[in-house]
């Protein structure tokens, strides 16, 4: 396995600019997400390392070497889609090999490979079957070990379970994760559910319009994102926005929204005295940081209209208007609330970030 | 109000709905929910009139449809594809319906500029449809839909195509909406939260047959087979195999490839009694109603084996292995389990479900009570 770097590079196609100056850097056995919206890029960037299209300008390195003038076939790299269609007359063991015999390993390693495959997908029992013979999430996992039976320098997954439901999409996720931890492999995958890239990854690398936006774990792109479009992007229910302006009374530092005066969050004291703070700034928390009360209390100060409740089993989320924004509460199970109805919201100031509302770059960014 | 007597759609050899009897009530938002090729579209197509039953009929006020045409229908219908007029600009397409039905200019630009409002999509309002992205499409299709006074609204996946942000924005607004209008709608989606989110009750339905119907609550807590269970609700349920036991005359549930066991219900030994023993019993756990300790105690007391664990941010999924089968378990984010690590599980009658042969037996004592 190699580590993947890419400096500075572009793709235009004619006028269109597709990928604006990326530069990263994936580690070795690394399982790095290209995480963003369709036409964010991340397909064009990923063909780029694959050698599927040329680079328009920049660099692309495996292990430090220089790959723009190596063939794609001789760049060693595999390449899965979404297509887990199974050689049918091939039984379980036979298709799983199949990859391997092409790129013309030794005998004993081809065998060697696909037992040690079958065994983390748990799949020894069926090597003998036909796929016909097979439910059809067998058939998944068999197609799975064959896109990953080889071992590439670099392993590349565009989309690779996006066609599945929810509940094969998941368990898939588990087996794909497992193989990655047991062998070691450099992972590029791309994919535009947010969920998938914070479930999979290692480093989740977000793109926009082009251009490379952040790329941290799955933690600090949910906690500590760049910019508002990451922050919007990751997390689900989506982040909740609220435009606000910053002034100062009495030595006193304060953020209005519409009139209403809001907690300044935790890390805002310290930017106030930096003098960070621009005077439109942009507050953002998360429908897992406001607590929403009946009553009004000492923590529950900003009053808000429910507008509507969804109760969806294993959470419950309450659509609130707070002076004509509206807000999403992830609350707890049994909150009801009738439509118009006056609540009363808290919220949680280690959680709550603060972005520059003229550029939408985080002001609490912790590089 | 409306009504499906036992009908039956076929294509061919195809039977796409099968024998499905579901009522809709007058101001209820009903949604059909199920996979790929259940036969949800079909039904809402057959409400609609644009397909005829190949058996059964459909009532509306206790009057059969049969023979009456689409457009004698009170009902406005959104396609998945949306079927937007091209020649004419959005505003000209939301317009449609009221002109139609002879209102003034200016209501109509009242009533246009209010829907257009609701759905973000007033800055389009000249353009025409071939210059927007799908999901604007799929907008400016709902708003035309929703725009006029209707007996009964068909929403196929009306809002499937939405970026995240927009359809968690959108559904609460569709909810908000049809409330306010006390509008009579059946609504088509394959997503289990928009299902969740929006019903007043919820037909679940797989094969073309109808496996559950009731108020969300209710299906979600208490579904009645195994479709259900791990159809409804994101992270899907987990299924384990077990097999029944009786030991010194008190039920228990033995985890197949484990030494653990577990006390069954007296519901569950009810069912033995009265019905035989099943081919099968499996217990199915909810990600949210069991959790996983790093060390045994009193309650988490079933051993598992890390699989592999998920950071999601505000939360993480577990994944373990327990016998043969995998099961998952939302955890917090502080909580860190290594591959292979032992888990201990908290599994238990009071937050699993029992199935036999695939059908409910027994749901968690304390939403049973």
């Amino acid at each position: 396995m190699a580590s993947v770097t890419l400096e500075n590079v572009w793709k235009k196609y004619g006028n269109v600019e597709a990928v604006r100056g990326v530069s990263l850097n994936a580690a070795n056995k690394e399982f790095m997400a290209f995480l963003g919206p369709s036409g964010c890029g991340k397909s064009s960037t990923m063909r780029m390392i694959a050698g599927l299209e040329e680079i328009t300008s920049g660099n692309i390195y495996f292990d430090g070497e220089l790959m723009i003038k190596v063939r794609p076939r001789d760049r060693n790299v595999a390449m899965a889609f979404e297509t887990y269609a199974l050689y049918p007359t091939l039984n379980v063991y036979e298709n799983l090999a199949f990859p391997l015999r092409s790129s013309k390993r030794s005998g004993v390693d081809v065998d060697k490979r696909v037992r040690e495959i079958a065994g983390i997908l748990e799949i020894t029992d069926l090597l003998d079957r036909k796929p016909t013979n097979l439910s059809s999430g067998q058939q998944q996992l068999v197609g799975l070990g064959r896109a990953l039976s080889r071992e590439p320098r670099v392993f590349l997954l565009d989309e690779p379970i996006s066609h599945l439901d929810t509940r094969q999409r998941v368990r898939m996720r588990a087996y794909i994760k497992r193989l990655h931890i047991e062998l070691g492999y450099t992972m590029i995958y791309v994919t535009h559910n947010q969920e998938e890239a914070m479930a999979l990854a290692d480093r989740v690398a977000v793109m926009n319009e082009g251009l490379l936006s952040q790329v941290g774990t799955p933690e600090e792109i949910f906690h500590n994102p760049t910019d508002t479009f990451v922050a919007g992007f990751v997390g689900e229910p989506p982040m909740n926005f609220l435009e606000c302006e910053y002034r100062r009374e009495n030595g006193r530092h304060l953020l209005d929204h519409k009139g209403t005066t809001m907690e300044m969050p935790s890390h805002g004291e310290a930017l106030a005295q930096r003098g960070a703070i621009p005077p439109r700034v942009t507050l953002g928390i998360r429908p897992f940081y406001i607590d929403i009360g009946l009553e009004k209390s000492a923590r529950h100060v900003i009053p808000a209209e429910v507008f509507v409740v969804e109760p969806l089993g294993d959470m419950t989320v309450a659509t609130v208007t707070l002076l004509g924004a509206r807000l999403q509460i992830v609350t707890e199970l049994g909150f009801r609330a009738r439509p118009k109805q006056t609540v009363w919201l808290a919220f949680d100031p280690t959680r709550t970030l603060l972005f520059d509302a003229e550029t939408g770059r985080a002001l609490t960014y912790e590089a | 109000m409306l009504e499906l007597r036992s009908v039956t759609k076929e294509f061919g050899r195809t039977v796409a709905v099968n024998d499905l009897s579901i009522t809709c009530e007058e101001c209820e938002f009903l949604v059909i929910f199920g996979p790929a090729g259940a036969g949800k579209t079909t039904t809402l197509r057959m409400i609609a009139g644009v397909l005829e039953p190949t058996r059964g009929e459909v009532y509306f006020r206790g009057q059969s449809l049969k023979g009456v045409p689409p457009e004698h229908r009170n009902m406005s219908m959104v396609f998945e594809y949306y079927a937007l007029y091209s020649h004419l600009s959005v505003f000209e397409n939301l317009a449609f319906p009221l002109k139609a039905r002879g209102d003034s200019g200016a209501e109509i630009r009242r009533l246009v500029k209010e829907m257009a409002g609701i759905l973000q999509i007033s800055e389009l309002l000249d353009r025409r449809p071939g210059f927007l992205s799908g999901g604007q499409r799929q907008r400016v299709a709902l708003g035309r839909a929703l725009i006029r006074d209707a007996d009964v609204y068909l929403l196929d996946e009306p809002i499937s195509h939405l970026d995240a942000k927009l359809r968690h924005q959108m559904r609460a607004e569709l909810k908000a909406m049809c409330a306010e209008k006390d509008a009579t709608v059946i609504h088509v989606t394959h997503d289990s939260r928009e299902a969740m989110a929006l019903s007043d009750r919820v037909a679940v339905i797989n094969k073309g047959k109808l496996m559950q119907i009731g108020a969300p609550d209710e299906v979600f807590h208490r579904p009645a087979n195994e479709f259900v269970a791990g159809f409804l609700g994101e992270p899907p349920m987990s299924f384990v195999d077990v097999e029944y036991a009786e030991d010194d005359g008190r039920a228990v549930f033995l985890i197949t490839g484990t030494d653990a066991r577990l006390p069954a219900s007296l519901e569950v030994s009810a069912s033995v009694r009265e019905r035989g023993l099943p081919s099968s019993f499996r217990l199915g756990a909810r990600a949210t109603e069991v959790s996983a300790a790093l060390s045994r105690n009193e309650t988490h007391n079933v051993p598992g084996e890390a699989f592999v664990t998920e950071t999601l941010g505000h939360r993480n999924i577990l994944t373990a292995k327990l016998g043969k089968d995998l099961v998952q378990v939302v955890t917090p984010p502080e909580l860190a389990f290594n591959v292979r690590d032992t888990v201990w599980l908290d599994l238990s009658q009071d937050n699993v479900h029992v199935f036999a042969d695939g059908l409910a037996v027994a749901h968690p004592g304390r939403q049973g009570d």
